[in-house]
């Protein structure tokens, strides 16, 4: 140092103490009170998110190296399981089905993102809506779907000859439905990122479109496109209900897993095949994270976004695909709802409410759709909250630094483990009557847990988002002016991020009112879902009444997206006095 | 103790290191009370980590801070006693300007009254009295930035923080200001630390700057201290223009820049042989009354003139010297002396106004 104050008066007074040898220790602060609570909720909802994601899969583990006894015997069942060949070609199934889905579902969604983005054509919002409806329906109210257009009494079963729907070719259809509307949304923003300035600056060197399209929009895009593929794979390979209900005879891992888990009883080789399930799913999810790390860095605040200019042939041909498109979903989703008021299919086609009153209501299944509501409202209430307060703790608070980064890793883990296999987990867990939690087992509460652990990483990642825009140094102002930090909490930073609070609920809602494998293994009959009645009825043959189910689930979803939208207006209107 | 310490704030040895990197070296400072001071220093010195370990945003790897004779070491924020400004203001959106003002207030059992009253009077304090029931948004940035500092002194804290609080305004609201927060801090006689990269809004405000770099201080000083009399070459480099030189010593009272010679003071202290730098401001540079006999002149080449309002600034060539030197004249002289690119003038810097260094050691050396 070369010059600095002179020495203040007090120093010499207190000796200095010296050094301790070895490393040296970081001070810390001493905690203040009002951040014990902090840290005792941090704590709570770490340990919460190891019991209830962590502990299962370390069961999984556990289970696929021991016999029906529970001795440990290594590898013996991965042996077995290896030495048996019709297992073996479910792997080989579950890998081409996936690829040829993702190879399918990339191009048409690219191309309808493109039309939406990069098009003048008109009712762009309208078409949008249209591709993301399947979101609102359980993934196999395809399936259902495409039994009644090509099934074996299908009304165009004529048109594909001698081929049969059930099967490879039915499954795949189904998936590039189910899958179509999560591609296009990551395809969408990724082709709405794209610096308008490139474009201007190609045009002004004279390129041709094509040479723009290879070399600006391509590679602009190309992080949306592989997490895009990514997404797309990961869901065609772990989904339970699309082969469940028209697969037939062609076996996949998922519905594998079923097979031995509920109908051999067989855990030890259930959890080797949800091992084997978690490996592609976790290769896919590495790789995601790892592109998504990239894109963030290719983002700036200061590109310009791209406008499209009108080119007639260009829009009319965009807009041919896309309503081609919208008209094919329109008559998935159309030809279940429609089946679900057939009188009796093939035979009589007059129009009736039997199936919801004979095939719901009078058989006791209603039951089951209000379950779903049920479930799916605490998930939308209490898994938005618990979500939306971690991620704030996360992200706003300080102190327990060696804590942190578990309970992150815990946040993001969920979106690489497949709904079934965290499911079995459960099961493995809670089923053990010496665990204090088994009181949680065949009851509502599980249901929720599961569902809001299976969908935590989109949620927690939407939280982090909305956090990460808010000022960081509110906390700092609040400390300094001796306000705890819950007090900015509830006035400050829920307010302002309540759009994306609403969004995480709305999210949840409909995730828990579709989903199917993480409950499939978790339901008792009292706790029955919607969801879960649809492959109960179409195992029993009852496709008329699991067609009705699946039309109440999309007109919940459907309906509680619209209160949802509405109350995004209203809060907008309410709010833009100082959103301005 | 017998006496409590003249000074308000003291910082003892503090260090910071992050990993490997060490923000800050045994940072020694002692701040009075009522007097505003000015952490300088480029992007990285270390300002702001200290700035916020005083706030206890970061906590010193070694070293303790005493404010109002209390060791508030290892105090966190809240049992501190200071009011902060950030140079993004850090408003609360969703609030008015009033209930902004008021958020340190509301929980120390203010009445409603009082608390109204207390609003009201920070407020026309900071020139705002009619914006209470706007909110944040609605204001410009220096509006922002004067609501945000009427917040920070609600709760009448001894000490005030302001980090980079001018940065992100335009330079015609950001010198208007810096008059306003001065004016005000004086009134209030608050002890004050200001954290800047901005020399000029550093030599303006503050009662001692205090330059840093490389997390050490250079120097602490007066504005006109630092600006006539640095401490180091990277003070003299970083506050203002300067021709900085490499030179040798040529003598008792003399050294040599390249193959000229120029008188001035030298510190005996510096020992023969070594690397040593020369320091001289553009407006140290004469013209005016300099002839062929003056002591430390020589003939200069113009090469070029950059136009900068009062003044011009002129880059010479003297023969001898291998870097150009910097001279600013001012229009009047520029007009009388009617000087063009090429010309060749007779320049002359003052043997006191030549303050000269130990070269600094080669970058990687301690």
């Amino acid at each position: 140092m070369s010059a600095s104050a002179p020495p203040p008066a007090c120093s010499s007074a207190a000796p200095r103490q010296p050094q301790s040898f070895g490393r040296v220790h970081q001070p810390r602060l001493r905690v203040h009170w009002s951040d014990r609570i902090a840290h005792a909720i941090l704590l709570v909802a770490g340990a919460g998110l190891a019991i209830f994601l962590l502990a299962p899969l370390a069961m999984i583990l556990m289970k696929s190296v021991q016999d029906r006894a529970g001795e440990f015997v290594g590898l013996a069942n991965f042996e077995t399981y290896f030495r048996t060949p019709a297992l073996l070609r479910s792997i080989w199934n579950s890998v081409w089905v996936s690829a040829l889905v993702t190879v399918a579902t990339i191009p048409l969604a690219f191309t309808f993102a493109y039309g939406l983005t990069r098009s003048c054509m008109r009712f762009k919002a309208l078409l949008r809506n249209i591709a993301l409806v399947p979101i609102l329906a359980p993934s196999l109210l395809a399936a259902i779907s495409f039994i009644f257009w090509f099934g074996n009494q299908g009304v165009l079963k004529g048109l594909l000859g001698e081929t049969q729907i059930y099967g490879a070719p039915g499954i795949v259809i189904s998936l590039v439905f189910a899958t179509f509307p999560h591609a296009l949304m990551i395809l969408v923003t990724a082709l709405s990122l794209t610096d308008a300035r490139l474009y201007e600056a190609a045009d002004a060197l004279g390129t041709s479109t094509v040479r723009k399209f290879l070399t600006i929009t391509l590679p602009g895009a190309k992080y949306g496109l592989i997490s895009a593929s990514m997404v797309v794979f990961t869901y065609a390979i772990s989904d339970f209900g699309i082969p469940k209900v028209i697969g037939g005879n062609f076996n996949m891992l998922a519905t594998d897993i079923f097979k031995l888990v509920i109908g051999q009883q067989d855990f030890a080789k259930g959890a080797v095949v949800s091992l084997i399930l978690l490996l592609p799913v976790a290769v896919t999810y590495i790789v995601d994270g790892y592109v998504q790390k990239r894109q963030s860095a290719l983002l700036s605040a200061r590109s310009v976004p791209y406008v499209p200019k009108p080119s007639r042939g260009f829009d009319w041909a965009m807009a041919a695909f896309c309503w081609y498109a919208a008209t094919v979903m329109l008559a998935v989703l159309g030809m279940a709802i429609y089946a679900s008021f057939i009188k009796l299919w093939p035979y009589n086609f007059s129009l009736s409410l039997t199936h919801y009153r004979m095939g719901l209501v009078e058989a006791g299944i209603f039951g089951a759709y209000v379950n779903s509501v049920t479930m799916a409202f605490w998930c939308a209430t209490l898994g938005a909250v618990f979500i939306f307060l971690t991620a704030y703790l996360l992200e706003k608070t300080r102190g327990m630094a060696s804590w942190r980064p578990f309970v992150r890793l815990l946040a993001v883990l969920p979106m690489g483990v497949p709904g079934m296999v965290l499911g079995l987990g459960y099961i493995f867990l809670f089923v053990q009557e010496s665990n204090p939690l088994h009181a949680l087992y065949g009851s509502m509460a599980i249901l929720v847990i599961c569902t809001t652990v299976h969908y935590y990483t989109s949620s927690h990642l939407t939280a982090l988002t909305a956090l990460k825009q808010i000022d960081d140094e509110f906390e700092a102002v609040s400390a300094s002016l001796r306000v705890a930090f819950w007090r900015t909490f509830f006035r400050v930073t829920v307010p302002v991020c309540l759009p994306a609070v609403l969004e995480i609920s709305r999210y949840l809602f409909v995730n828990a009112m579709t989903t199917v494998s993480a409950v499939m293994f978790l339901y008792s009959p009292k706790t029955v879902v919607a969801s879960v009645a649809i492959v109960n009825l179409d195992e029993a043959g009852d496709v008329g009444a699991a067609a009705a189910m699946a039309t109440l689930i999309v007109v919940t979803s459907a309906a509680v997206c619209a209160v949802y939208h509405l109350l995004q207006v209203w809060l907008d209107r309410r709010t833009q006095r100082w959103r301005a | 103790m017998s006496a409590a310490p003249p000074d308000f704030l003291v910082l003892e040895d503090i260090r910071k290191e992050f990993g490997s990197f060490v923000a800050l070296r045994d940072v020694n400072l002692a701040v009075r009370k009522g007097e505003l001071v000015c952490f300088l220093g480029p992007s990285g010195c270390g300002k702001t980590t200290l700035l916020r370990i005083i706030a206890g945003l970061d906590v010193q790897s070694a070293g303790r801070v005493v404010q109002a004779g209390r060791d508030i070491s290892r105090l966190p924020p809240m049992q501190r006693d200071y009011g902060i400004v950030f140079q993004s203001y850090a408003l609360f959106p969703n609030l008015t300007v009033a209930q902004n003002v008021a958020y340190g207030l509301v929980n120390r059992r203010v009445g409603r009254a009082d608390r109204e009253k207390r609003v009201a009077e920070l407020l026309t304090l900071v020139g705002l009295p009619d914006s209470g029931s706007k909110y944040p948004a609605q204001l410009s940035g220096g509006q922002q930035q004067r609501i945000a500092i009427a917040r920070s002194l609600a709760t009448s804290p001894g000490l005030m923080l302001l980090d980079e609080p001018l940065s992100a305004l335009d330079a015609r609201v950001r010198v208007r200001l810096r008059g306003e927060i001065r004016s005000l801090q004086q009134r209030l006689g608050i002890t004050t630390i200001l954290v800047t990269h901005d020399q000029e809004e550093a030599l303006s405000m503050a009662d001692r700057i205090v330059v840093m770099n490389n997390g050490v201080i250079e120097q602490v000083g007066s504005p006109e201290e630092i600006y006539r009399d640095p401490a180091t070459p990277f003070a003299a480099d970083f506050v203002g223009k300067t021709n900085l030189l490499p030179a040798e010593r040529a003598g008792d009272n003399g050294i040599l820049v390249g193959d000229q010679r120029f008188d001035c003071d030298l510190d005996p202290a510096l020992a023969a042989g070594r690397a040593l730098q020369v320091f001289f401001r553009p407006e140290d540079v004469l013209v005016r009354g300099v002839n062929g006999s003056t002591a430390n002149s020589a003939a200069a080449v113009v090469e070029k003139i950059e136009f900068l309002g009062a003044y011009s600034r002129l880059t010479v060539r003297v023969s001898g010297i291998a870097q150009p030197l910097l001279a600013d004249l001012s229009v009047n002289d520029l007009a009388e002396f009617r000087v063009r690119p090429g010309d060749t003038l007779r320049v002359a810097v003052p043997a006191g106004r030549i303050r000269v260094f130990e070269a600094p050691a080669p970058q990687g050396q301690p």
